[in-house]
């Protein structure tokens, strides 16, 4: 019977593993609206935001960061689209390109914890907690892409398969996914001086 | 089915069953990816924790049975009491539903061989199972949490719980939400992907529709669990402050993370139930629930509408009156899709020909008790009265008609309705519907008078109480009323657990039933089905025809995916054939890593955090390890 004709060409649903990060994305996502909800929820309670002492966000410096690991995510769909036409040289030179801009990004980020946390340390005011503890789950995020990456190009020196390809489009998603969030926080953390 | 296989037929089961064989004995059951084994896992290891907050129950009954007993003291009392709150909430009735009744049955309801991510739901039990433990490891040092289920801050801050008891709490249940979070990403996936050749979103069984919608309010309620208790270990542990006003933080904070998973987390208990009734009323009714689209649209806009009355819980901390008046509207609107299914299972009971057997018994329980439960909770909506009952035995009578007599009712009877299927053996009937009887009057007798004591001015989480209250005679009859009910539930499972040894055959489909687990043979082989149903309705198994041709199928050869480890995946809507999955089997990786979480955890507790460290490396390289290995490769 025709209509039972499986393994169609092209695939009609997208993969498993894709529908499993989708869903990962949506939990991780709510994860860090319940953080933000918290900065303002902490924020319109508060009748100096900053409290006094502790100095507003810089504002430069974060944004030319984010605007640095946001542009990451051109190289990692780079990478998606030549895998899936064969082309596993290219594919893997963009993704580690894309890692080794955003491990840049990742160690300017912990210096700029540290130097911050002698300034202002968590344990100061509520401000300067939710401002860590927001900062510290993004770095983790950006950690485990790395990571993520990381398997990927190992995985890929063997050569390339169908599982090794959702693979590198799961880590894509989960990029674009930590790209975006990095804005949502940056312009959190911004939100006093904007 | 066997009977009427011929030899070609008969050659495809052959190979399915080596194909889809595991290893015997212990080394099976720890390393199996079959969502059945997994279920019965998720089953025994609740059924502990039911039994663990049970005897919390009755020594707490216990102790209130008089005015100025000493049965307790008041440290352990506040600590058996959260951790009944804790058990039954997380360690038994979540479980229990999606671990236990989830895991084995949903597969077999949308006709696949197994989960979409099998070795993530050994991962899930695994997890489960060790947060467990590591909880009461807890009540075993005398630590346990103290504060309450809901642990309100700042009684559960470091200068008022010095101890490890709100540690236990926090790590505890930060473990347990990886677990849930696990499960419920694997059931959306397998819902949307798995079914079988033409299930289309409109022809899903109803009770698909509940864990679907489950999965969906967990995936969106737990991270504000998460996120709250990571607040609270920092604030314990590291020295931050969200809570406490001095350094600008607010104890209300808490409330509004806690009640924004709290909440959903109420519908989470009770969508289950919802589901399994759905399943039960059809089968004896003999006739397909009315208003099946209102229903299922019912189900999904309970969990929707969760997400919004979370400051119902809040009426009486000072908020602003106009977030009361929308949270109270709010509140007043689950009035609507629970209406919705009280009608629509009553009216199918009425215009079917009902065949009150046991199972069915216990969802006429469940219908009476959530009534009552619902109309309790409907006056909580208006806010005055929520104000003059709030932390009363009212609301503890409230919430233990909806989360023991509406949730766990449907779990007993979905526990002697799918029995047959489990075991291939039939329980006691008579016994059944005493037990059910003794269930009844006990829940009744427990719970119902806590109205009145609630309205005479008794304070919910007191430990003893002076004499001259007028308080005595009710609460003498709530624990007398306590060890009828245990009397019921032990006769529950003396029921089934001598059935399971005695009792007399069942066969593939003894009552009947609409949906697919009924079409393959009682205990379902490790494959489920010797070939893919493909499905024109939302009661596939009474669609004579279609199992006909199922079987025809199997002789011509055709859906049965006998050249490997296989299931077939569809089209998300409307379950169009799409590709042929490579399924996983058996795995170490599942238990390793979970032991290596536990190692994390167990670390961060005692606050060495550097082997907790090392805990969380070996965990990535036990990650590592697990992906090395392809499908394509076995």
């Amino acid at each position: 019977m025709n209509s039972f004709a499986y393994r169609a060409e092209p695939r009609l649903a997208r993969p498993n593993g894709w529908w499993g990060i989708a869903v990962f994305v949506a939990t991780e996502a709510t994860l860090f609206g319940t953080l933000v909800g918290t900065y303002f929820f902490l924020r319109f309670d508060s009748a100096k935001w900053p409290p006094p002492g502790v100095p507003e966000p810089k504002l430069t410096l974060p944004i030319v960061l984010t605007g640095v690991l946001v542009a990451t995510s051109i190289p990692v769909q780079l990478s998606v689209r030549a895998a899936s036409r064969g082309r596993l040289g290219a594919a893997r030179a963009a993704l580690l390109l894309a890692a080794v801009v955003q491990a840049g990004y990742l160690a300017m980020q912990l210096h700029l914890f540290v130097h911050d946390s002698h300034e202002f340390p968590p344990s100061g005011s509520a401000y300067s907690s939710i401002y860590f503890t927001m900062l510290g789950a993004h770095d983790l995020h950006v950690l485990v892409g790395i990571l993520l990456s990381l398997f990927i190009l190992l995985r890929t020196a063997s050569g390339l398969t169908e599982y090794r390809l959702t693979g590198l489009r799961a880590t894509a998603f989960y990029w674009h996914f930590v790209n975006a969030l990095a804005i949502a926080v940056v312009l959190t953390q911004l939100s006093p001086r904007l | 089915m066997a009977a009427t296989v011929t030899e070609p037929g008969l050659e495809r089961v052959r190979r399915l069953e080596t194909i889809w064989d595991e290893p015997h004995g212990v080394l099976g059951w720890l390393t199996t990816t079959d969502h059945k084994r997994i279920g019965l896992l998720y089953f025994f290891t609740t059924l502990v924790f039911f039994g663990a907050g049970g005897v919390e129950a009755l020594l707490m009954r216990t102790q209130l049975s008089q005015a100025n007993e000493k049965v307790l003291s008041p440290e352990t009392y506040d600590q058996l009491m959260t951790m009944h709150g804790v058990t039954m909430i997380f360690l038994f009735v979540i479980p229990m539903t999606i671990g236990a009744f989830g895991n084995y049955l949903v597969p077999l309801m949308i006709g696949a061989r197994d989960m979409a991510f099998p070795r993530m739901n050994a991962l899930s039990y695994w997890l489960f199972l060790f947060s467990g433990v590591f909880i009461y490891v807890g009540l075993f040092m005398h630590a346990a949490p103290n504060a309450g289920w809901f642990n309100y801050v700042p009684l559960a801050l470091k200068p008022y719980n010095p101890g490890r008891n709100i540690d236990f709490y926090a790590l505890g249940l930060i473990f347990n939400s990886v677990s849930s979070t696990a499960a419920a990403i694997n059931f959306i996936v397998t819902i949307f992907k798995l079914r079988a050749p033409g299930m289309s979103m409109n022809r899903m069984p109803l009770f698909i529709f509940a864990m679907l919608a489950v999965s969906l309010s967990l995936i969106f309620a737990l991270p504000s669990l998460t996120t709250d208790l990571v607040f609270l270990e920092l604030q314990r542990n590291a020295g931050f402050h969200f809570f406490d006003v001095a350094h600008g933080g607010s104890p209300l904070l808490w409330q509004h993370l806690f009640w924004l998973f709290g909440h959903p987390e109420v519908y989470i208990i009770i969508l289950p139930a919802m589901g399994i009734a759905t399943s039960i009323i059809p089968t004896f009714a003999k006739r397909k629930m009315v208003a099946f689209p209102l229903v299922a649209l019912a189900e999904l806009l309970v969990a929707f509408i969760g997400f919004g009355v979370w400051a119902h819980h809040m009426f009486a901390t000072g908020l602003p009156t106009i977030q009361l008046v929308f949270f109270a509207a709010a509140s007043m609107m689950v009035v609507i899709p629970s209406s919705i299914q009280i009608y629509a299972w009553t009216i199918t009971v009425n215009l079917g020909r009902p065949d009150f057997r046991a199972p069915l018994m216990f969802i006429g329980g469940f219908i009476a008790f959530f009534v009552l439960g619902g109309l309790s909770g409907i006056m909580f909506a208006a806010i005055p009265f929520d104000q003059a009952t709030t932390d009363t035995y009212f609301v503890v009578a409230h919430f233990h008609f909806i989360i023991f007599g509406a949730a766990v009712f449907p779990i007993l009877g979905g526990m002697y309705y799918w029995f047959p299927k489990v075991t291939g053996r039939m329980y006691h009937e008579g016994v059944a519907k005493a037990s059910f009887w003794l269930a009844f009057v006990g829940t009744a007798l427990t719970f119902f008078p806590m109205h009145m004591l609630g309205l005479l001015g008794m304070t919910r989480r007191i430990y003893t109480y002076p004499n001259g209250m007028g308080w005595g005679a009710y609460n003498l009859s709530e624990t007398i009323g306590a060890f009828i009910l245990t009397a019921g539930l032990l006769m529950i499972f003396a029921n089934l657990a001598y059935s399971r040894f005695r009792g007399p055959a069942a066969g593939p489909d003894p009552f009947g039933g609409g949906t697919l687990e009924w079409s393959t043979t009682s205990p379902p082989p490790h494959y489920n089905f010797p070939v893919i149903p493909v499905v024109r309705s939302a009661y596939p198994n009474w669609d004579r025809e279609d199992r006909e041709a199922d079987r025809a199928r199997l002789r011509r050869g055709e859906l049965v995916f006998d050249e490997g480890h296989e299931t077939p995946a569809a089209t998300v809507v409307d379950a169009v054939p799409d590709e042929v999955l490579e399924m996983p089997s058996e795995s170490p990786w599942p238990l390793v890593l979970s032991v290596c979480t536990a190692g994390l955890f167990v670390m961060l507790l005692v606050r060495h955090y550097v082997v907790a460290g090392v805990f969380a490396l070996l965990a990535l390289l036990v990650l590592a390890a697990w992906h090395w290995k392809e499908p394509e490769e076995e």
